[in-house]
């Protein structure tokens, strides 16, 4: 599984391609971790200043943790869990980052 | 607009003469004013209150944040140019392009040294198109093309008959789909190139790749496929279709605009005569310094298309059979252009029986839809794809592509429903034809009085 290394520190030291496999937790993780990252999601989704990123953000957060509910206590959980917060770091990044002033027609009519 | 709103009190209160408001201690209401006027949009003479729902992802598709991300360092900090190969910056950037290479080729199925990144798909088709035929031309003087192509592909070839070429449009069936038989029959022991494009970006339809993959290996023909549509949304593999060239475009999977890719066979190897000459980037086919960011945010949106593919077409096709439903529901009378047993999901071309397309579209200015392609959107004429499945005039008229993608929601889905459905009602009540129709009258035997 490829993984992208992305972000602003400099990743050519763990080299590039999914050469740079993730830190794996130790097995146990515990379902306040899940959570806590699911709540962190949710927060920095409300940040999206675009009604079509924000959205689908939600969505597919919920989507994944729901598909990965029953992996439970085996690696795999531990490689999601790992994928789950680098995807927080990018949602992080990217929420923060361009807020224009005009809404979506979807936002603003109240029907 | 806005902006200049909000700097307008500011002058005032600087050098004109002051008006007895700006004296009184009252808030000042420019400020009130200005907040509304931010939110309302006025372009061409149209106020809506907010940007318009967008609904055109053949057009082009938003970019996902996800490869923004992955672009955003290369123009921060990583900006070297790819071809330095004396400093670290060279070498980082280049690593990055053979990166995203990679992950271009994975999603296809191809070798990363098959990969040649371009500016876009219409660079693409040019090089394919042109340059397969120019590097054979003493042997190879036959094209054989679809009517419903792309306009960079059906220009190409136009281009290549003033060369003296002889170039073989191949009709559409009434679904959109290419006749295999007389794809067969009109292959000729000259003919250099097969172009059929995988899906097309007005009505949807998949092309049978497969079959016709292996009726060009038969026949010893390399085979072009447009793929710009295609790429991400169904699973392509350049050996199991027997795919000799494949043009690849990057704003059309969530990726930036301005970079695309051609994929080119190595086994057999196909040659292609350079459209770009230069510095000898990209084994010669495409000089040029290769743009990082782009190139990254390209492999980027690839690798994601090839993780989300089967979550994304789940939802693509739920929105659409919602989209048809909601439609059919409420009004009648709606025509399907293009097959939709082989279509891509997220590309319905809907034509409304009596109704006038300009009208309809200039109703629907809170939804963002196309009539036909942006490509022939400057003249007046009904789209040609529309045309070569056989549609007539009035109908290729009024037809409607909404294009539905990652980012697009149900509640979207139902607010496109519910205006459409709006603006159709109101055009059927104001038109006399529609009132002939459902009166029984038979319209086409109708005789116009002439003036």
């Amino acid at each position: 599984m490829v993984i992208i290394t992305t972000g602003y520190r400099d990743q050519l030291a763990t080299g590039l391609s999914g050469s740079g496999s993730p830190r794996l937790e130790s097995c146990l993780l515990t379902r306040a971790e899940v959570l806590f990252l699911f709540r962190s999601f949710l927060r920095t989704v409300k940040q999206f200043s675009d009604y079509n990123i924000r959205e689908y953000t939600r969505r597919r957060a919920a989507d994944a943790f729901r598909e990965n509910r029953a992996l439970k206590d085996t690696p795999a959980a531990a490689v999601a869990f790992a994928k789950g917060k680098q995807q927080l770091e990018v949602a992080k990044r990217q929420a923060a980052l361009y807020a224009p002033k005009a809404k979506s027609v979807m936002e603003l009519k109240v029907q | 607009m806005a902006l200049s709103r909000r700097l307008l009190p500011l002058f005032l209160r600087r050098g004109a003469p002051v008006p007895a408001r700006a004296l009184s201690t009252a808030a000042a209401p420019a400020a009130v004013a200005s907040e509304d006027d931010e939110e309302a949009i006025t372009v061409k003479g149209v106020r809506i209150s907010g940007r318009p729902l967008y609904m055109d992802m053949q057009a082009t598709t938003p970019v996902d944040p996800r490869v923004l991300d992955a672009m955003l360092p290369f123009y921060l900090s990583r900006y070297g140019n790819p071809h330095s190969r004396t400093h670290l910056y060279g070498w980082e950037s280049d690593a990055a392009v053979e990166d995203a290479r990679a992950r271009v080729a994975s999603l296809v199925g191809a070798d990363p040294r098959e990969i040649f990144f371009t500016s876009g798909a219409t660079e693409c088709n040019n090089i394919a198109v042109k340059g397969v035929m120019r590097f054979y031309r003493e042997r190879r003087r036959h094209v054989i093309t679809t009517q419903t192509e792309h306009k960079c592909v059906l220009d190409s070839c136009r281009y290549l008959q003033q060369e003296g070429f002889d170039v073989t449009y191949l009709p559409v069936r009434k679904d959109g789909l290419v006749d295999l038989a007389q794809l067969e029959d009109a292959i000729r022991p000259d003919t250099g190139l097969v172009s059929v494009m995988a899906v097309n970006n007005e009505i949807g339809v998949i092309q049978p790749l497969e079959e016709i993959g292996r009726i060009c290996k038969e026949k010893g023909v390399p085979f072009h496929t447009d793929a710009a549509q295609a790429l991400g949304k169904i699973p392509i593999d350049v050996n199991r279709m027997g795919i000799g060239l494949m043009s690849l475009s990057g704003h059309k999977i969530y990726g930036p605009k301005g970079v695309g890719a051609l994929y080119l066979r190595r086994r057999p190897r196909i040659r292609v005569e350079p459209q770009m000459n230069g510095g000898g980037q990209e084994r010669g086919i495409r000089a040029g310094t290769v743009p990082t960011p782009l190139v990254v945010g390209f492999g980027a949106a690839c690798e994601i298309a090839a993780q989300e593919m089967d979550y994304d077409h789940r939802r693509v096709s739920a929105l659409q059979q919602r989209l048809l439903d909601g439609m059919r529901a409420q009004v009648d009378d709606i025509v399907i252009n293009g097959s939709m047993e082989h279509r891509y999901p997220g590309n319905l071309n809907l034509s409304f029986a009596y109704v006038e397309g300009e009208s309809l579209l200039m109703g629907l200015k809170e939804v963002a839809v196309s009539s036909g392609s942006a490509c022939t959107s400057a003249s007046l004429e009904p789209s040609y794809v529309l045309r070569a499945l056989g549609v007539e005039e009035d109908m290729a008229h009024t037809s409607i592509r909404f294009g539905i993608g990652r980012f697009t929601t149900e509640e979207e889905v139902d607010r496109a429903i519910e205006l459409t459905v709006h603006q159709v009602k109101k055009l059927r009540d104001m038109s006399p034809l529609y009132e002939m129709a459902k009166a029984g009258i038979d319209l086409k035997s109708i005789e116009w009085s002439q003036h």
